[in-house]
């Protein structure tokens, strides 16, 4: 698989949609170190970025992998790295800083069963690690979760635009099931605008003072200065680029909330319920971070009861609880690891619940 | 007619205040580096990946753009800058546990891959930021705030011998360990780092400069006796000289 | 409508290959479709299988517990497959490879000496999973031998293409096998 594709239906694996397109969207450099469930990606990349005269370097592991993104990245490029779960721990701390230092990291993490080595299957475990983040202080990452291998790609382009945008680490959150499927996917040319890096980026300090990115700030009152800065920013980002899909939920007693590949079957779950004449609604976040609370909030009013579906011991309920507030109950069907449960599963489960 | 016989080099920032400890050779390598950024007309073409440790201020001192790389991660951080940009001259700036430590799997592999980038380790036998604690090049029986009766065998084990390993590595162009302790070994040193900066810009792979460095304040010695100790514990250990220079072969 | 295919077989016999062109197919009649691959940490002579799910709606799950038409190349594929076949469903089973044997009276039997039809007409065994999406053509009506023919084309590497005009027969002597005859 080497093609790079346009304008046409394709069947890929997500894991190759997301790769194809990075490389679409003018990744520059890729970084990466194996790991199932998502090895194809470096695997395409080897080849493809070779072929095109592009950055591409086999890491000695995941810390390498992060911080060679990084020192990419603070020349401006459009670089990234991909992994999963365990190996998406490595990278923890280049998050951290990559946050702090404000670089337009791409992050592809697949996830596979944890914790530890766990397993390869699929599972959304890593939901707290991307959103709530394994590194060290305030910081966030954009997190953008797709459902179906056209997302794959649609949601690369985007994190690409918004980790450039935002200058911040932006991780596109799958999982095994959707790096392991085949789907049709149509590839559009990259649909957002270049953004203007010379203002930043580290080129060599020919005719101006020299720059200097760095996460460093010896005195405290720099890093108060600094933490409010950064914060504005996420302020911002909250505003301006939550997105999720909803479903049914004008006239809902029961609202399904769930994310990526097990949204597909809540979905199909959803219309099931209605067929046998329970009011029942979706909302699928595709950015769990930042997080539709707010719409959440507001469906509160209206709705009788919340129900999350997710394929980990209960993650996303958290922030669903935080959002709803104690005005309706929220509850969690879940599956620990592997494929989401079937929508008839999930049926019965709902009728159980409510 | 006067003549100029010495000037602060260009690369160096003209107002900042000098924050290494007094009597540390960071300073003297900094400022070397400094010259021959200078001297190869490198200044406005420079992207320098600093490390942790007292290493980290270099950017306080030189007009150079920077990113600091987490602790351990510069090499990794400057393959990411010279493969992103690869007309960029590139090097880092890190200590001994920085580089052989902490970065040692970063730091090999960067040699085996032949990165066209710089390295400059300064090696003083301890971690300095933090208050002198062993590192991977105390040498046998000294005495540190996690050996508070010497490094021995049983507990710690060997030193790490950094410019020979960097030599082994395929990928190495230019390996030296340098010291700091006197005139003459100051000008070879500078030579060296020349020498690690030209590899790179021949495109030949990886240049590596290990220098021996005084910590006057965690050995608790005066500077004097400090560049004492790296003659008479030092260098019986780590010998000084080019150990890899494909430009010779 | 949504239909659930697997084809099951060990490593080598061309399973995941087999699904890729028939899912491949669907995409091309502009069905909604999904391939969903067994995998683990397999070996080399494992089993193998891969879920290929059609609609004319949104997919949702894309590895059912039970499936319409299941293709057995061997017998341990036989022996896990069998009783996940949905009622009225269809089993495809290779004879060559495993037994002639009904355990269920509510499923469709279809036996075929996939592997020794492969290498007695087209020279080599590897033909086996193509000559058996030939039969599923016509014992299904899902899908006509002449998109799978395009889809062959979609998933042939192109420095393969020399490998589809046998591909094209295999496809053919499958759909064209007397199911009768056994």
């Amino acid at each position: 698989m080497t093609q790079c594709l346009t304008g046409k239906k394709v069947l890929m694996k997500g894991n190759y949609a997301i790769a194809n397109a990075a490389v679409l969207a003018g990744c520059e450099c890729y970084f990466g170190y194996p790991i199932t469930p998502q090895s194809e990606i470096g695997e395409f990349m080897s080849g493809k970025m070779q072929e095109l005269g592009r950055a591409y370097v086999s890491a000695e592991s995941e810390l390498a992998a992060i911080n060679m993104t990084i020192g990419a990245c603070s020349t401006g490029a459009k670089a990234m790295t991909s992994s999963s779960s365990c190996a998406v721990s490595l990278m923890q701390e280049g998050l951290s800083y990559a946050t702090s230092d404000q670089l337009p990291v791409v992050l592809v993490s697949v996830m596979r069963g944890g914790p530890g080595l766990g397993n390869i299957y699929p599972s959304q475990g890593d939901y707290f690690q991307a959103t709530k983040g394994g590194g060290n202080g305030d910081y966030h990452l954009i997190v953008l979760a797709p459902s179906t291998v056209q997302e794959c790609a649609d949601l690369t382009y985007k994190a690409f635009y918004l980790a450039h945008k935002y200058k911040n680490p932006t991780v596109l959150l799958a999982d095994g099931m959707l790096g392991q499927m085949m789907e049709p996917v149509e590839f559009k040319k990259y649909p957002y605008p270049e953004i203007d890096n010379s203002k930043w980026a580290l080129d060599g300090a020919k005719g101006r003072t020299n720059r200097v990115i760095r996460s460093y700030a010896p005195l405290a009152s720099n890093q108060c200065v600094y933490l409010e800065e950064l914060y504005k920013k996420y302020k911002l980002i909250e505003e301006n680029e939550v997105e999720w899909e909803e479903i049914g939920t004008e006239d809902a007693d029961v609202v399904l909330v769930s994310f990526g590949s097990s949204a597909r079957n809540a979905k199909i779950a959803a219309k099931l319920l209605r067929e046998k004449g329970v009011k029942a609604g979706i909302l699928r976040p595709i950015t769990l971070y930042p997080f539709p609370a707010k719409r959440l909030s507001e469906l509160a009013l209206k709705v009788k009861k919340f129900i999350t579906v997710e394929v980990n011991m209960g993650q996303m309920v958290n922030d669903v609880r935080l959002a709803v507030n104690g005005k309706v109950p929220v509850e969690l069907i879940h599956k620990p690891v592997g494929i989401p449960p079937a929508p008839v599963e999930i049926v019965k489960q709902v009728e159980e619940l409510i | 007619m006067t003549t100029q016989v010495f000037k602060i080099p260009d690369s160096f920032k003209k107002d900042v205040r000098y924050t290494f400890c007094p009597g540390c050779d960071h300073g003297v390598a900094v400022r070397l580096v400094a010259e021959v950024l200078d001297e190869l007309g490198l200044t406005q073409n420079t992207i320098c990946a600093a490390s942790i440790g007292c290493s980290v201020t270099i950017y306080d001192f030189l007009n150079i753009d920077t990113i600091e790389s987490p602790h351990g991660r510069a090499m990794a951080v400057a393959t990411g800058v010279k493969r992103a940009k690869p007309d960029k001259f590139v090097f880092t700036y890190q200590g001994d546990g920085d580089f052989a430590s902490i970065g040692l799997a970063e730091s090999m592999h960067a040699a085996l891959r032949g990165e066209k980038i710089s390295a400059i380790c300064i090696n003083n036998t301890t971690y300095g930021m933090t208050g002198g604690q062993l590192g991977p090049t105390t040498i046998l029986g000294q005495v540190t705030t996690t050996s508070p009766t010497g490094r021995n065998l049983e507990y710690y084990g060997y030193p790490i011998k950094i410019a020979e390993h960097i030599a082994l590595c395929d990928g190495t162009a230019f390996s030296a360990r340098v010291s700091l302790d006197t005139v003459a070994n100051i000008k070879k040193a500078k030579q060296a780092i020349k020498k690690a900066f030209e590899v790179q810009m021949k495109g030949l792979g990886l240049g590596f400069v290990e220098i021996l460095s005084s910590c006057p304040t965690n050995w608790k010695m005066s500077p004097d006796k400090a560049h004492q100790r790296v003659r008479e514990e030092m260098m019986p250990v780590f010998n000084l000289g080019i150990y890899k220079d494909v430009t010779q072969s | 409508m949504e239909k659930v295919i697997v084809i099951a077989g060990f490593g080598g016999q061309g399973v995941l290959l087999a699904g890729e062109v028939l899912a491949n197919a669907f995409m091309l009649d502009n069905k909604n479709v999904t391939w969903y691959p067994s995998y683990g940490a397999e070996m080399r002579g494992g089993t193998v299988n891969c879920s290929v799910t059609v609609s004319d709606d949104e997919i949702g799950n894309v590895e059912s517990p039970t499936s319409d038409f299941i293709i057995v190349l061997n017998q341990a594929s036989f022996d896990k497959f069998e009783p996940l076949v949905k009622e009225g469903g269809t089993i495809i089973v290779n004879t060559s490879l495993a037994n002639k044997v009904q355990n269920r009276h509510d499923i469709n039997y279809v036996f075929a000496p996939i592997t020794r039809l492969a290498e007695e007409k087209l020279g080599s065994n590897k033909m086996s999973n193509i000559l058996s999406l030939g039969i599923l053509s016509v014992s299904s009506g899902l899908v006509s031998t002449s998109t799978l023919e395009k889809a062959l084309n979609n998933v042939i590497p192109p420095h393969r293409r020399n490998l589809i005009p046998k591909n094209v027969e295999a496809l053919k002597l499958g759909y064209e096998y007397d199911l009768l005859k056994v």
